[in-house]
């Protein structure tokens, strides 16, 4: 939790204020665990006001981030906006993965909330050490504090030009009382923030150096895989295990939790073992799921009721006798499948439990590492709570790595349990990873769903009545309708299948605004009316308007095309942030789809990185049309159908589309990036391929092949 | 099992392995030079390439014995310093997010321009399309590329 409470309604009221120059004057409560350095009680070698950043006598500074680097900038982003406010210059700045301590707060990346919720904190923490600086220089010249600034890392005196730097300065700092006001900058003011700084995090990706989980190395590790039911759900009856042991270098066959583990001398061998075993699997309940029966419980579930989310007006009467249209959506499991796949390392001796991760919760791989490792809990299915000591919370350790890739997965600690319990019963350091194929076909999928909806338009051509009853495995999520249509009825209703399901890159905004923004463009083409001219009319919220109008002038919305190119409009709020796209195809033959160019319009709030920014729209642009356009997961006998890249096809680079990123600019608290792009692209492009065909799409991937641009 | 030596980034390594190790696990588990990655052990994705005698090579698809007396360059061995073009031009053009697949990409990327200083689009689609990213790079590696044939011309 946030040790310094910054209420949101006051930091806005106060941040307007400040937005005519006068910056923003925080008086603040301190938390004594704010700081590991109370005043007077510092390190002989540096100067650390708070948990936050630590400055050496060599002048660098480190900021300390709790956020999961998995590729979408934290390790920038959340050290610019400390060092914003500690006016420090940007090539003394190194970052560090915070470690496990109660004074950060419960420590997991995802709902693209990392700004959001280090925004207020690291501000002031950065603007606390900048004003211990400033005094420590003003006692040093005997000179008052208001005649001494701060910038590029040192303290200047204005009427005689000296300066110190921020290394001289530091101990001397680090003996002055933490300050009870801080002043903060306004956005005019921003110097670092708004501007694109290169990555810290980028030179060790491009020489081999980077540390990800799956490169951990230990002195006398083991390494390890698992392999688990094909059938989701089954586990192992017997384990034959002969042609594994005669391979050299194997150490070690058992079963753990529903899986049977290989420990090795190296990955190969212990892959190469686990393709040799012989497993009798008990196959469980689900060996009869399968993708159609899926879409049948959900289909019956949407056609049975929903619980209302969203009411006004009076839909039923006026669907009753208005010129209406249904549809009804298919949209399938999605498998995360990031590069790297799921991998742990861990370390039990001594009662202590030792775990280095690629995981988004380091919190939560503690509490599983304690409850696996150090316990007699075995399954990780197992929710139960159990009561852990303090001393075996104590026992653990987990040290986070860079993530290849994330977008969800590794808010799960499945592998987490897994290492532990295998390093339990090897009593050696053991490195877990595992064989893609377990990774795609024992994911935490992105839930299937199956939308009913209904619309009528009257007299004019306009929305009348909107009906959207949007069924799912587990719980679909709420779900909000942002035009002005006097008649809506939103309901959602959830179906208990026995599918691990999981948040995957944008959550059930994915397919929320794939039905809501393409059942759009069909109303309107029913009313006879252009999609743009439409929701510019019927969206309330001037932002929402701002980045459509953004990115269908960009993209050029009304111009003469090619006969064969059209484009496609959508617009969705979420995770604080607003994004229009315009999607263009050009066809080349019935079957034949190329996507030149995607125009993400984005309004994020107070822009910290651009170039970061556009490469998350980047991101979210291909990611999304991997999902429409290539892999699904589907299921058959109770098994995923898919098991590599090769039939869990992404997208490629020579079917890259152009991506324009364009970003509004603002003065409003900075919003969420990682997952904000996803939502509008596929039913911008469905509703490009829509004006093209005349024909809706209503199930994704959609059905077309897409093939190389020709740039 | 098998005992070989292996020549990698200008250094030899006698290890002993079973006989079909692929190259990739050595580099890795054996040699400690995890730069090289695995991410589908299927020869699909790109990300473990590395160079045998100047060829872009898939190294999860070769046992490692089978290369043994040729020179192999892996990622760490592309220069001491961050100095190669490739590498200058992924920092300047900020090519990378997570960065797990960007070994093979550069790896692929400085093959491809070793033969060929000044490729077309249609040959930066055909020596990079099955370089797989999950993150979505792609338009910044060909930028990168693009970049890094200048840098080239301009370094000759």
């Amino acid at each position: 939790m946030d040790v310094i409470r910054l209420d949101r309604r006051r930091f806005l009221k106060v941040a307007s204020a400040g937005v005519f120059g006068t910056g923003l004057i925080l008086a603040m409560s301190w938390d004594e665990r704010f700081f590991v350095n109370a005043a007077g009680a510092g390190s002989s070698k540096e100067f650390q006001p708070n948990a936050w950043l630590k400055i050496g006598t060599d002048g660098s500074v480190i900021v300390y981030t709790v956020e999961s680097e998995m590729g979408q900038g934290p390790y920038t982003l959340m050290p610019m906006i400390l060092a914003e406010e500690l006016e420090v210059d940007w090539q003394d700045v190194r970052v560090e993965h915070a470690p496990l301590k109660p004074v950060y707060g419960y420590q997991s990346t995802g709902g693209s909330s990392s700004i959001r919720k280090g925004w207020a904190t690291l501000r002031s923490a950065g603007a606390a050490a900048r004003e211990m600086l400033v005094s420590a220089a003003a006692q040093q010249w005997n000179v008052a504090h208001e005649e001494c600034y701060a910038s590029q890392s040192r303290i200047v005196h204005k009427r005689t030009n000296n300066i110190l730097g921020f290394g001289e300065l530091a101990l001397a700092a680090a003996a002055l009382p933490i300050p009870g006001k801080v002043r903060l900058k306004s956005p005019d003011e921003y110097r670092v923030l708004g501007t694109a700084v290169p990555r810290l995090d980028i030179p060790q990706k491009v020489n081999g150096n980077a540390q990800f989980g799956i490169d951990v190395d230990l002195p006398d590790m083991l390494f390890a895989t698992t392999v688990h039911c094909p059938v989701l759900g089954g586990r192992p009856e017997s384990v034959d295990d002969r042609q594994t042991k005669k391979i050299p270098g194997v150490q070690a066959v058992f079963a753990i939790d529903n899986a049977v583990a290989v420990v090795a001398e190296d990955t190969w061998a212990a892959m190469k073992g686990a393709n040799a075993l012989d497993i009798e699997w008990n196959e469980g309940p689900n060996r009869r799921l399968d993708s159609k029966k899926i879409r049948a419980q959900l289909q019956a579930a949407a056609r049975a009721g929903g619980m209302v989310t969203t009411r006004h007006g009076n839909v039923s009467r006026v669907l009753k006798t208005g010129n209406t249209i249904r549809a009804s959506y298919d949209l399938p499991f999605q498998a995360h499948a990031p590069m790297e796949p799921m991998n742990c390392t861990a370390w039990i001796t001594d009662g202590r439990c030792t775990v280095w991760a690629p995981t988004q919760s380091p919190s939560a791989a503690h509490g599983v590492a304690a409850r696996y490792g150090l316990s007699k809990l075995t399954k990780y299915k197992d929710k139960v709570a159990r009561r852990l000591t303090r001393e075996k919370l104590e026992a653990v350790e987990v040290n986070s790595t860079l993530l290849g890739g994330g977008f969800g997965r590794r808010l799960e600690q499945d592998y987490v349990a897994e290492a532990v319990q295998i390093a339990k019963a090897v009593g050696k350091p053991v490195k877990l990873t595992w064989a893609r194929e377990e990774d795609i076909q024992h994911d935490f999928y992105h839930p299937y769903t199956f939308h009913l909806m209904e619309g009528s338009v009257d007299a004019s051509g306009k929305p009348s009545a909107w009906w959207h009853r949007m069924a799912g495995v587990g719980d679909p999520g709420a779900a909000d309708l942002p035009y002005a249509i006097p008649n809506v009825r939103i309901e959602v209703t959830g179906v208990d299948i026995d599918v691990p399901t999981g948040p995957w890159r944008s959550v059930s905004h994915h397919y929320y605004a794939f039905a809501k923004e393409t059942f759009f463009d069909e109303l309107a083409r029913l009313g006879n009316q252009d999609p743009l001219e439409l929701r510019l009319a019927l969206l309330r919220d001037p932002r929402l308007r701002g980045v459509l109008e953004l990115a269908a002038d960009k993209a050029g919305w009304g111009k003469t095309r090619p006969d064969n190119q059209f484009l496609g409009l959508a617009v969705h709020h979420s995770f604080g942030s607003y994004v229009a796209e315009a999607v263009e195809i050009a066809m080349d033959g019935k079957d034949r789809l190329r996507v030149p160019r995607v125009v993400v319009a984005i309004d994020c709030g107070i822009v910290i990185n651009p170039d970061i920014v556009a490469a998350q729209m980047e991101s979210s642009v291909v990611f999304a049309l991997s999902a429409a356009l290539k892999g699904a997961i589907a299921l058959e006998n109770g098994r995923v159908q898919q098991s590599n890249y090769h039939d869990f096809t992404i997208l490629r680079l020579d079917e890259m589309p152009k991506v324009e990123t364009y970003m509004v600019k603002s003065t409003e608290s900075p919003e969420g990036i990682g997952e904000p792009g996803v939502p509008p692209l596929a039913p911008a492009l469905a509703n490009a391929l829509f004006a093209a065909t005349g024909k809706p799409i209503r199930s994704l991937p959609i059905d077309k092949k897409i093939f190389v641009q020709s740039v | 099992m098998v005992r070989y030596t292996l020549h990698v980034n200008g250094q030899e390594y006698e290890v002993e392995t079973l006989d079909d190790t692929p190259l990739l696990w050595v580099l890795r588990d054996r040699l400690k030079l995890t730069g090289t990655k695995y991410a589908c052990g299927i020869g699909a994705c790109g990300a473990c390439i590395v160079h045998v005698e100047g060829e872009p090579v898939r190294s999860c698809m070769v046992p490692a014995h089978s290369v043994k007396h040729k020179a192999i360059i892996t990622i760490e061995g592309l220069s001491s310093d961050l100095g190669h073009p490739v590498q200058q031009a992924w920092i300047e053009r900020q090519v990378p997010q997570c960065g797990y697949c960007q070994s093979g990409q550069i790896m692929a990327a400085a093959a491809l321009l070793k033969d060929n200083p000044n490729p077309t689009d249609a040959e930066i689609d055909e020596a990079m399309a099955h370089v797989l990213c999950r993150c979505g790079t792609y338009q910044r590696v060909r930028d990168g590329i693009r970049l890094a044939t200048k840098l080239i011309k301009e370094q000759a």
